[in-house]
């Protein structure tokens, strides 16, 4: 069976027949959807070519939201799958282990709750009427750095991707500590009668020994960061201004508020494509391209 | 082998094919024999007919109103059903949009007016009511109000039934305004000497939240108005003619960054919500909240008992529009052009606008009817009758300017108010920025 090319078909075929209609169908249907132009309770759609695709070139919120997914990307690799691996390592050191529990769970319980109720409930936190930031950073003698969080354009963004982090390091944490928990204790206890420090053997022993998980967490965020669209709706709605708008809350913008649905398609197929290269990017980093090429060269 | 491979592929393509075909064809049975049954449904006298309702007020001290009036009609005809579906403010301008993209058209559904309802007039979407209205000699015409009609006409037909008659007001706490012996401005100069008198007394002058822009774009809509002569006004919130190269729009924001940059608004407005401006002034830590006619029951209950009164935005000398309109618009309700049940749907629309139906909404909530003879001394409190009465007085209304213009400039410039208040735009930075998405709508036609 294993040699039968005929029996490779057989069996590929449900998947490929599920991928058609669900994934690949979709996909070129929207991209004729993004050379129309059309609302959704039109009955008529006017063919108009490219021009979405020119438009989105010049289109300048397309600019900010590209630079605010990009900085979403880059605070989420570095805060989740930097300082989540840290916390991971200092809760998985032995004489953290017997605190494990209450702080496993108390970092994990973000990310178990709804995102609607946790941007409300920032959206509080940040009010400088009533929120409880302003005040307790007057009470540390931070007073200068007060600040209209969600209501400046200068603060926004990074309030928005604040909360995103506290949200999310819980759950990328949890990731790392089962990676950890898999690796051999000898290899630390043998490290430690060596004479390594604590240091030493996070980043010679730990961190090459989870870097499958890192990749994948990393893999995670950065598409996730592509993808962010709920924390900005609840929380600024893409204000003030157009500030914190992300290519996806943009997209819903632009095909559900301005009626443009044809252009809310052109850039749902932006979005794909940027998601397609960082994926390829990463499945070439993490190899398992080759592994792919050598599988198919047998 | 190749050969096998092709012919599979073209297999599932053709499965894939099929399926999608079948898929549509047992839909369409579905949906037809559904629509048969219906029919027959509407032709029997006790079978039950099905009409959903859309509208945006989930509130609990709101949606009481909704469910009576449902409950009642659904009690007189029981052969109807009334499936009634809220979602709030902001939510139902995406919502409506997607519903009615789909097979699943709510029947009856809340809409603006202006340019809001016009999209679903251009697009055929929504039936024309002109020939209900005017049926038995007018007799559904004659009992509304034409100021609530016209907004939702379009070349001569109706396409809407107004619920609420709307205007905008500053209402003021008229403690604060006797304390400092102040009394409500007629012009904006007036409006300015008041608000810095308020402000050197440590008084807040207005509540303000713009953390959603259509606070601002109120202010700006009456401004707007008020500076730009009618015709121009008009001419430039046609999509297809439209230019805003008028210097009175620059003015018009000018006017309203300097009540910002002079302090005349609470900080942080652009990360306030409305409802917590409304907070602020019941508070008494502001003396001023613009606010809509409908929302003057709300402001009765939150003040419990501080007097208060209003004025219409003050008149701005040597500004070419008139001085006499109102901000303000009806809101109502459409019904889907796919409706089958076209004759309840409008039956409905006549029950909630009969005066038991609108005195009954004026009882509970206190909003303003366009339904004539609703309002009387006996079940009006007083600041609804004179609010009632000074929308009637206006010479003409300055409908919000984010339902009157084309959505894709709106969508420039609301957001542009909030930037504007952040000093990220200028005034002049801001409309030529609506100048080029005019441009741009009006080539696109």
């Amino acid at each position: 069976m294993y040699k039968s090319k005929r029996g490779i078909w057989l069996f590929i075929l449900p998947g490929f027949l599920l991928m058609t209609v669900f994934v690949f169908f979709p996909l070129i249907l929207n991209f004729v959807y993004s050379l129309f132009q059309w609302s959704a309770f039109s009955q008529s759609k006017v063919f108009v070519g490219i021009e979405y695709y020119k438009r989105i070139l010049q289109d300048p919120i397309i600019v900010t939201a590209l630079k605010n997914n990009t900085l979403y990307a880059i605070v989420s690799v570095l805060c989740q799958c930097g300082i989540g691996l840290i916390l991971a390592a200092l809760l998985e050191n032995h004489k953290m282990r017997r605190f494990q529990p209450f702080f496993r769970t108390a970092y994990f319980i973000p990310s178990i709750i709804s995102i609607t109720v946790i941007g409300l409930l920032w959206q509080f936190v940040y009010n400088p009427q009533i929120g409880i930031v302003n005040p307790l950073l007057e009470a540390l003698g931070l007073g200068k750095y007060t600040a209209d969080w969600l209501g400046s354009s200068e603060t926004a963004m990074g309030a928005v991707i604040f909360v995103s982090q506290w949200q999310n390091i819980g759950y990328i944490m949890l990731l790392y500590i089962v990676a950890i928990q898999k690796i051999d204790e000898s290899i630390f206890e043998s490290a430690t009668i060596d004479g390594a420090t604590g240091i030493q053997s996070f980043f010679r022993i730990l961190v090459p020994l989870v870097k499958d998980t890192i990749l994948v967490t990393c893999v995670i965020t950065v598409i996730g960061a592509f993808r962010v669209f709920s924390e900005v709706y609840v929380m600024t709605g893409g204000g003030p201004g157009h500030t914190t708008e992300t290519l996806a809350s943009y997209m819903y913008r632009v095909g559900f508020r301005n009626d443009e649905m044809g252009y809310s398609a052109a850039i749902a197929t932006l979005i794909f494509v940027i998601l397609l290269v960082l994926t390829f990017i990463q499945m070439k980093l993490s190899g398992n391209f080759n592994e792919m090429k050598k599988v198919s060269k047998e | 082998m190749k050969k096998l491979i092709c012919l599979l592929l073209a297999l599932a393509l053709t499965l894939g094919l099929a399926a999608c075909g079948g898929s549509t064809a047992s839909s369409s049975t579905a949906s037809s024999t559904a629509s048969s049954s219906g029919e027959a449904a509407s032709g029997g006298s006790g079978d039950q007919i099905t009409l959903k309702f859309l509208h945006k007020w989930p509130q609990p001290e709101n949606v009481g109103y909704f469910d009576e009036i449902v409950a009642a009609y659904m009690e007189e005809h029981p052969n109807i059903t009334i499936v009634s579906e809220a979602v709030a403010d902001e939510p139902i301008k995406d919502k409506l949009r997607v519903m009615m993209g789909s097979d699943d058209r709510p029947d009856v559904f809340f809409s603006w007016s202006g340019e809001f309802a016009r999209k679903f007039i251009a697009a055929d979407a929504v039936l024309d009511l002109t020939d209900a209205l005017d049926a038995d000699d007018g007799a559904w015409r004659s009992t509304l109000m034409e100021a609530g009609l016209e907004p939702f006409s379009s070349d001569g037909k109706n396409y809407g039934i107004p619920l609420r008659l709307n205007g905008k007001f500053f209402v003021y706490n008229k403690e604060i305004f006797e304390q400092y012996n102040l009394t409500p401005p007629t012009t904006w100069d007036e409006f300015l000497t008041l608000c810095e008198t308020l402000k050197s007394n440590g008084v807040a002058p207005l509540a303000f939240g713009n953390q959603y822009p259509w606070a601002a774009c109120h202010y700006i809509t009456g401004l707007n108005q008020k500076l730009v002569a009618q015709d121009v006004r008009m001419k430039d919130y046609e999509k297809s003619t439209g230019e805003y190269t008028d210097p009175g729009y620059v003015t018009a924001l000018n006017m309203f960054k300097e009540l910002n940059d002079k302090g005349y608004f609470n900080e942080f407005p652009n990360s306030i919500s409305h409802d917590m401006a409304h907070q602020n002034f019941a508070m008494g830590q502001c003396a001023m909240l613009y606010v809509e006619l409908e929302e003057f029951n709300t402001v009765n209950n939150n003040m419990e008992g501080t007097p208060w009164g209003f004025f219409a935005m003050p008149a701005i000398e040597d500004g070419a529009g008139n001085q006499n309109f109102l901000t303000g618009a009806p809101d109502g309700f459409m019904v889907s052009s796919t409706t089958k049940y076209p004759d309840e749907a409008i039956d409905f629309l006549k029950y909630m606008t009969s005066v038991t139906s609108a005195q009954k909404m004026i009882d509970m909530l206190g909003w303003p009817s366009p339904v004539v003879g609703a309002h009387t001394a006996d079940n009006s409190p007083e600041y609804l009758i004179e609010g009632m009465q000074a929308v009637q007085e206006a010479e003409g209304m300055a409908l919000w300017l984010d339902t009157d213009i084309d959505i894709r400039i709106s969508d420039v410039y609301l957001p542009g108010l909030q930037d504007l208040l952040n000093g990220d735009v200028t005034s002049e930075g801001l409309m030529q920025k609506v100048q080029e998405i005019a441009a741009t709508v009006r080539a696109e036609g």
